[in-house]
């Protein structure tokens, strides 16, 4: 992987990465509060929530775009390399469109939830933090996706 | 719903369309969640079937509950940059020299408590294929069988806590995950002795293929067994943590992380970089576990609507067919979806098929989820895509595929034996939540 595609990839992961740290640090920091000085950390579970969801949305378009998605290749042995291509390409297409989909209806839906202003029980950390990493991350799949349809090897992105 | 289409032909239509999707490469995470919605919408109709489909991604990702998932892979992660594995097998080869078949025992012991914190079969697999089997062929092991010994030991990761796929069901399967862990320690260590049996009756019976190596003395054994406290270290955080009552799981499992990263760090086994790397490594994992847990509820939405597990299960008890009969039909059926199916898709597609059927014969849902991993385990090492089975054959091309499939006959055996104590002791399963009151 080159150029730009290397650079998003480069950057969402490192992202992605550093949420599940940080996922890992407050846990800890919550438990030794709670256990040293009897005092736990306000929210944990809400900020916790939070960083999974950035992690799982901003790694998702570097999985399509390092092709790491889990698929079933017993027909590889039939079809042959042209064929694997061609298969991988529909699949782009067909992501495409699932990917778009899911990102229009999680809008509408942040918007609703922008509308209401709704915010999390413990913090008040408003619920549309945790709509834009999916609507980010389910975009740049579709992105990622439509990349890959494009591209005239769909086995190198 | 389309004139004349009945719903249960709908939902049978989908899961048609559901394999026919996976079987032409398209990823399962995709597949489940287009079948998923186009069920669902045949069935009540595209305005409905779209808002579900937008809202199960959000309502999943920020689940608590699933944070477990990427900090136990994390703590994987670290553990197998940090060098733990090869120490774990010569601490192994230690204790076990002297045996016939030791290095083949100290591989099912190694494997056994190294997958148990990499919580990757895949990967437990193919370190030690890198350090078990040349070791074994060097001491003159049948290749074919150092091969299937490994291919079959990276399997029990997923059976011995703390199991990534114990979480994964424990979530499918709305069951709680300290009570399957719990429930998991009997058969996964079970199943390990088995192996350690199945080892030694090869070796009985095909000595050429297991040659004794040499012993050595009892305060050697000792001083090689110390070689265990990293990983003793970090088992003893990530389960017992949990039921001495100090952490839930996701705590358990992020303050197992750390300590991993403490105690690689602390022994110089990893630097900056290398814990770049398991973080990276972690959050792209986890993404397509999680892709295909979004498209899985997708789909479990849609199956639940067709009401087809709930109808499928009076069907087969109107039948009158022995509870024992039903039982194999289900494991045959894992069996077979085993053969092309990774464990974590096997889980989420058809739990929500399976389990209905079982609790209505009067299983427990703990039990069941013990069942089908151990069914999983058998998909990964038994033909024609056993993926432990391709991971070893890529490091070790020299080894046909079919030789190594002769090579994990006898663990098959084992695995086999395990499913029949489950169904004729349910106990070896239940007794331990129970004892723990949880």
């Amino acid at each position: 992987m080159k150029g730009w595609r290397a650079t998003i990839a480069h950057v969402c992961g490192w992202l992605a990465a550093l949420c599940v740290a940080g996922m890992m640090l407050v846990t800890v920091a919550d438990v030794a509060l709670r256990w040293f000085a009897n005092y736990p950390l306000r929210g944990t579970v809400e900020i916790v929530e939070l960083l999974l969801t950035c992690s799982f949305f901003l790694a998702l378009p570097v999985t399509f775009l390092r092709d790491e998605n889990i698929v079933v290749d017993v027909i590889d042995r039939w079809v042959g390399t042209r064929g694997v291509s061609l298969l991988k390409r529909l699949s782009a297409a067909l992501a495409v469109v699932v990917l778009s989909i899911l990102a229009w209806q999680g809008w509408i839906s942040a918007q609703d939830t922008l509308v209401f202003g709704d915010v999390t029980s413990d913090l008040s950390i408003p619920k549309i933090y945790y709509w834009i990493p999916l609507l980010v991350g389910f975009i740049g799949a579709a992105l990622t996706a439509f990349v890959i349809l494009l591209s005239w090897d769909a086995d190198k992105p | 719903m389309t004139a004349g289409m009945t719903v249960a032909t709908t939902g049978i239509l989908g899961v048609v369309g559901l394999l026919l999707l996976i079987f032409v490469r398209v990823p399962i995470g995709l597949a489940l969640a287009v079948s998923g919605t186009i069920g669902y919408a045949a069935i009540d109709g595209w305005s409905n079937a779209l808002k579900m489909a937008g809202n199960v991604p959000f309502n999943l990702a920020s689940a608590y509950a699933l944070s477990v998932i990427p900090l136990f892979i994390l703590m994987g992660a670290v553990a197998s940059r940090a060098n733990m594995a090869r120490e774990l097998f010569e601490a192994s080869n230690a204790v076990f020299s002297g045996l016939r078949g030791a290095l083949a025992h100290a591989t099912i012991g190694s494997c056994a408590l190294f997958g148990a914190i990499c919580g990757s079969s895949i990967a437990t697999a193919a370190t030690f294929s890198r350090v078990a089997i040349p070791e074994m062929k060097r001491h003159g092991y049948e290749p074919a069988f150092a091969a299937g010994a490994v291919a079959s030991a990276g399997t029990l990761d997923v059976l011995i806590p703390p199991s990534v796929l114990l979480a994964v069901y424990a979530i499918v399967a709305e069951q709680s995950l300290p009570k399957l862990y719990a429930a998991a320690f009997i058969p996964g260590f079970s199943l390990a002795a088995l192996y350690v049996i199945a080892v030694s009756i090869v070796a009985h019976l095909k000595p050429e293929w297991v040659p004794r190596t040499p012993g050595l003395p009892l305060a050697k054994r000792l001083r090689a067994s110390v070689g265990m406290w990293k990983l003793g270290i970090l088992f003893f955080f990530a389960v017992f943590g949990i039921y001495l009552g100090w952490f839930s799981p996701t705590e358990a499992a992020a303050i197992a992380a750390f300590v991993a990263i403490i105690i690689a760090f602390a022994t110089g086994a990893m630097n900056i970089y290398q814990l770049g790397d398991a973080l990276l490594e972690t959050a792209f994992t986890t993404a397509s576990i999680f892709f295909i847990v979004v498209g899985a509820f997708i789909f479990s939405r849609f199956i639940v609507l067709t009401r087809a597990p709930t109808e499928l299960a009076a069907f087969i008890t109107g039948t009158g067919l022995h509870w024992l009969w039903i039982l194999l039909a289900i494991a045959a059926f894992y069996v077979v979806l085993g053969t092309f199916l990774d464990e974590v898709s096997m889980i989420l597609i058809s739990v929500p098929v399976t389990l209905p059927l079982i609790l209505q014969m009067g299983y427990d849902g703990i039990w069941f989820g013990i069942f089908v991993t151990v069914m999983c385990t058998i998909g990964l090492i038994s033909p024609p895509t056993g993926m432990t089975v391709f991971v070893i054959q890529a490091q070790h091309p020299e080894i046909p595929v079919e030789r190594i499939y002769l090579g994990t006959l006898p663990f098959l055996i084992a695995d086999f034996v395990l499913v029949a104590l489950l169904v004729a002791v349910p106990g070896m399963v239940l007794w331990l939540p129970r004892y723990f009151g949880i």
